[in-house]
């Protein structure tokens, strides 16, 4: 066999192996901010926790077992959160007796501004103070708004990070947990 | 040399002819039996039931066991801290949080829900903190927040030091009235 064939053949493979690297690489960067930016894993256990609303009342997380949970995460100067949380304020009466329990969970750590816009976004569900961003941590939440789905033992069945709030997809997936 | 060897295969035959029978057999005599009427078929499922009940407090105890075994790999007698809180009465104070020092470092902080504070007035004692710590003299500070008499906000806080030996250290904070003054109480006491 002559040499040069080999010589030929070595390169065509050293090329084709740096072609698969770097296409592993670019879905790597790609698939990366998707895996790791969109809160707990969805089949995980949702962390527990305790906060105190708004109101004044302190509420923890575990204390809803049993109940299907919607939990958005929000910030007073995100724009697009205050779309999140007023389409939330209406899916406890869309599903009759069987509708979620919606907590809304301000990452600001200002509790007299997020009472502020609760009240002028109408909302009826309690809004909760995550005053040492302790629970922002918790939850990875990096970005805003987030809105997860916990199944009635606590286990995250979904979570909704876009711009655009989760409409009939949140909706349809509360639906299926409720068969 | 060749009718030994036939012999050999013979009795390798006959080896996994019994072998399969006896499978056979036991897999027969596993089977359960027919149920005959609803009678039998009632009295299978409580046996299955029973069954599962048997195997669901096996897994409490396992799960009770391995949880003990955990403390005490990560928390050893030696160096053993637990902080408990308690509520008499507390008629003059509603529990909101209470953050827990020791040396001069934050180890917990808890905030309490209506149903928590319920089950405390109730004679519910809550472990608040479990750790470790080195023997020798060590300063526990305790900071309460709710309301006070008069649905005032309230905030008081009590230290206590104490000796770490050898053997695993127990401190309860209490919460209680006191009559006299109509004011609450707050006390850090360790358990020998």
């Amino acid at each position: 066999m002559p040499r040069t064939d080999h010589y030929a053949r070595a390169r065509r493979r050293a090329l084709i192996e740096t072609m698969m690297l770097l296409a592993a690489m670019a879905a790597g960067v790609v698939a990366w901010p998707l895996a790791a930016k969109a809160g707990p894993a969805p089949g995980s256990a949702a962390p527990d926790f305790a906060l105190k609303g708004t109101d004044g009342r302190n509420l923890r997380l575990s204390e809803h077992r049993g109940d299907v949970v919607v939990l958005s995460f929000w910030a007073s100067w995100c724009g697009p959160c205050r779309e999140t949380l007023a389409e939330l304020r209406e899916l406890p009466s869309r599903g009759g007796d069987t509708g979620p329990v919606v907590l809304g969970v301000n990452v600001d750590g200002d509790a007299a501004r997020a009472a502020s816009v609760a009240a002028s976004l109408g909302l009826d569900y309690p809004t909760l103070v995550d005053d040492r961003q302790t629970v922002g941590r918790l939850y990875d939440v990096e970005r805003l708004p987030l809105t997860l789905l916990l199944d009635r033992d606590g286990v995250v069945r979904g979570a909704w990070s876009s711009k655009e709030p989760p409409g009939e997809s949140l909706v349809r997936r509360i639906e299926e947990l409720n068969k | 040399m060749s009718n030994r060897s036939e012999d050999a295969a013979a009795a390798r035959r006959w080896r996994a002819c019994a072998c399969t029978l006896f499978v056979a057999a036991g897999l027969l005599a596993a089977r359960p039996a027919p149920a005959d009427g609803s009678a039998a078929a009632a009295e299978e499922f409580r046996s299955v039931d029973q069954d599962v009940q048997a195997l669901k407090k096996q897994l409490i105890d396992l799960n009770r066991d391995l949880f003990r075994l955990e403390e005490e790999l990560l928390y050893p007698a030696s160096t053993q801290v637990a902080v408990f809180l308690s509520v008499d009465v507390g008629t003059f104070f509603a529990l909101d949080s209470v953050t827990l020092s020791l040396d001069d470092k934050e180890v917990a902080n808890y905030l309490y829900t209506e149903r928590e504070v319920k089950a405390l007035h109730r004679g519910g004692v809550q472990k608040l903190f479990l750790g470790n710590l080195k023997a020798g003299e060590h300063e526990i500070v305790a900071t309460f927040t709710g309301k006070g008499p008069h649905e005032r906000d309230y905030r008081r806080g009590t230290t206590l030091r104490f000796e770490k030996t050898l053997g695993a250290k127990y401190l309860e904070l209490r919460i209680s009235d006191r009559e006299a003054s109509l004011q609450p109480e707050f006390v850090v006491r360790q358990w020998e």
